[in-house]
């Protein structure tokens, strides 16, 4: 209505007025002139349409158990009338408080899940229900899933309205497997660990591939297998040049060949060399307790760093070989 | 001023500690050999003959600057002091040399530690072969000029002449005593025959001071030699070993590396255990280190890979001293903290302690 007559009333007015259309929804016949103190020279008394007087917020009619996906159907911004929470939002100045919801622009920009709630969200999975199949009853732990379903895809899709219904977005594929269900010997773990690179994760030993580069996500899919198909055969074959490894290549301190043997086994036989006790071999010395304990204990020292255990642990086993006291 | 050693310092032992300035904590042990357990946390008095013989060079410049002032030298008898100590009067010198290495956080004594092994090693009589602090000698080197022995290699003159004149004050006496094996020809006019005396090779590297490097390396090559041979004990101690394996800021048309430089190539060789007749102790020092970040501490840490230029091989330096006893150098604990300081004239100073730099700063003597 209010349509309808604001151009007849603009019409009759020639001087502008930029009042809002919900504001002047009153025909023209029951106006009565409020003269404002700016308008008053201007126009004439009949030609203001009244102004109603706001109404009250609906959050002063809302029950406690009211039906909130009504209020909130869909996504839609924050609108401090209809939300009944005292929410504040903003930095507060001197002495103050943060700032009330009624025309809180913050609040407006952030993004609200009042849509969301948890009796909106079983409102919609038993919508939802009628389109689903049951799940299957022999997998009922998560270890039983991931034994015979160790690969997960992740996709995503898109529904907005408008003109179209593609989304770029919606190509994206993102193929997720833990390495201990791949069946990989040693060398061909670490292979392929070198070949994915930053898309390994060590704490939780998961392999991620996100494949976006066809249009489609099917082809994604396709894709993604592929690599992981490829990778899966090229980590088990060994090259030529993969003899040249060398010891900056490698992930983990290995003992054997190490210079610290070299060093260890110099000093045994130089100590065993002093002691006048020339009819030892090697394989004699590095067999001892107290070698194999300086062993360990390198290893873990070079392998997880330096702290006061592996030091500690250190210095005693070095003591013991050196039989110093 | 003296006062009574044990007594005195028995109730500092068990009492908390409180702020009362009198508290003594000396002990008149002067011998470090005969320091023990009950030393421990006390002070002893070096002398100050022994420190002009001992440390010509080498001691912390705030340490230095606390001598001047008080006149004499104290030093506080510590844990790892004594550990390092009740090692080497069991060391069993047919073995091949064990190596010691004092690490910690920053301030915690690391070098005066060493100096008390080194006090205990000149009173027994031993050959100290002490570089004071390794990190000199890979950093703001005027000149460098390409060694005289081996082309590949660079000199140090002025950091050469400078350590052999400190190493004739400390070790005089040894210097007649020991015989070189080989002959050696400086130059076309200078040679030292076989079976002179070490102190001519010294001689010879502080008045030419272009062969001072390479009389250093014959020095280090004489004494690991003949240390074998039962005729002296060889004490190895440098402080800022993390040094040898570190990056340089020496250029000379790019970076030089620290093998390229003699004089760490022969320190290098004289830290490994393939010698016996004595000991190696060695410090780990962030203080003074090139590259490395401030909180840097553990062995590991410091001494960690270096590509050497040559053949871009990772040479770690634990590689180079495995295997070593590392020794943990901590900060001190409530028993030995430091007291207030008082001082009410020369008459009524109680205290002098090797104490870390930031405490330090704050205290101003006032006469």
């Amino acid at each position: 209505m209010a349509a309808a007559t604001l151009p007849a009333w603009l019409a009759l007015q020639p001087a502008a007025r930029t009042l809002r259309a919900f504001c002047t929804a009153v025909s023209p016949a029951t106006r009565s002139a409020i003269p404002s103190p700016r308008t008053a020279g201007r126009t004439s008394r009949y030609e203001r349409p009244l102004r109603r007087k706001a109404l009250p917020p609906r959050t002063e009619k809302m029950t406690v158990d009211l039906d909130w996906p009504s209020v909130y159907p869909v996504a839609a911004p924050f609108k401090p009338s209809a939300v009944p929470l005292p929410v504040r939002m903003g930095y507060p100045v001197k002495r103050g408080v943060p700032m009330a919801k009624e025309g809180n622009l913050e609040l407006l920009k952030i993004p609200n899940f009042l849509h969301l709630t948890p009796v909106a969200i079983k409102k919609h999975c038993e919508a939802l229900k009628d389109f689903c199949t049951e799940w299957p009853a022999a997998l009922d732990s998560d270890e039983k899933c991931e034994k015979h379903f160790p690969i997960e895809i992740d996709t995503a899709d898109y529904v907005s309205a408008g003109p179209s219904i593609r989304n770029p977005k919606a190509r994206v594929v993102t193929l997720r497997v833990k390495l201990s269900s791949l069946n990989l010997d040693d060398h061909a773990k670490k292979k392929l660990i070198k070949l994915v690179g930053e898309r390994y994760c060590k704490t939780t030993d998961v392999l991620t591939i996100r494949t976006d580069r066809c249009p489609l996500k099917r082809q994604n899919y396709d894709y993604a297998i592929y690599l992981l198909t490829v990778l899966y055969h090229e980590s088990w074959k060994t090259e030529e040049w993969e003899k040249e490894k060398t010891e900056a290549d490698m992930e983990e301190y290995i003992w054997k060949n190490s210079p610290s043997e070299k060093n260890i086994l110099e000093t045994l036989l130089q100590i065993k060399a002093a002691e006048k006790n020339l009819e030892v071999n090697k394989e004699e010395l590095l067999g001892t307790k107290e070698v194999e304990n300086y062993k360990k204990c390198v290893v873990s020292l070079k392998n997880e760093g330096d702290n006061e255990e592996t030091l500690s642990q250190y210095k005693e086993s070095v003591k013991k070989l050196l039989k110093l006291m | 001023m003296e006062t009574a050693p044990q007594s005195l310092a028995a109730p500092l032992d068990n009492q908390a500690p409180d702020d009362s300035p009198r508290a003594v904590s000396r002990t008149s042990e002067k011998d470090p050999a005969r320091h023990g357990e009950q030393h421990e946390g006390l002070h002893y008095n070096i002398p100050l003959q022994d420190m002009r013989t001992l440390f010509p060079h080498s001691l912390p410049p705030r340490f230095s600057m606390q001598v001047k002032t008080f006149s004499e030298a104290c030093l506080m008898v510590r844990k790892p002091a004594l550990e390092l100590l009740h090692y080497l009067k069991n060391t069993n010198f047919a073995h091949p040399a064990v190596r010691y290495v004092l690490y910690g956080e920053k301030g915690t004594g690391k070098t005066l530690s060493l100096c008390h092994v080194i006090h205990f090693c000149a009173k027994q009589d031993w050959l100290i072969l002490h570089v004071p602090d390794a990190h000199l000698w890979v950093k703001s080197c005027r000149s460098l000029l390409p060694s005289t022995y081996n082309k590949q290699r660079l000199d140090q003159p002025a950091e050469a002449s400078i350590w052999l004149k400190n190493f004739k004050t400390t070790n005089e006496r040894f210097l007649s005593q020991i015989k070189v094996q080989e002959k050696y020809v400086w130059n076309k006019r200078e040679s030292t025959e076989k079976g002179s005396p070490l102190g001519e090779v010294v001689e010879q590297g502080i008045m030419r001071v272009k062969n001072a490097t390479d009389a250093v390396g014959v020095v280090l090559r004489e004494l690991k030699g003949q240390s074998s041979l039962g005729g002296f004990r060889l004490l190895v101690a440098v402080d800022g070993v993390n040094a040898l394996w570190g990056k340089t800021t020496l250029k000379r048309e790019d970076k030089v590396a620290p093998e390229e430089l003699a004089l760490v190539h022969n320190l290098r060789k004289m830290v490994k255990n393939d010698w016996h007749g004595g000991t190696i102790v060695l410090t780990l020092s962030q203080t003074g280190s090139l590259f490395k970040p401030r909180k840097a501490y553990l062995p590991q840490e410091l001494l960690g890979k270096v590509q050497s230029l040559e053949n871009l091989v990772p040479l770690r330096g634990i590689d180079a001293l495995d295997p070593f006893i590392p020794i943990l150098v901590s900060n001190y604990s409530w028993l030995q903290h430091e007291k207030a300081h008082t001082e009410e004239g020369k008459k009524e100073l109680l205290f002098l302690s090797t104490q870390t730099l930031d405490s330090w700063s704050g205290c101003a003597p006032t006469f």
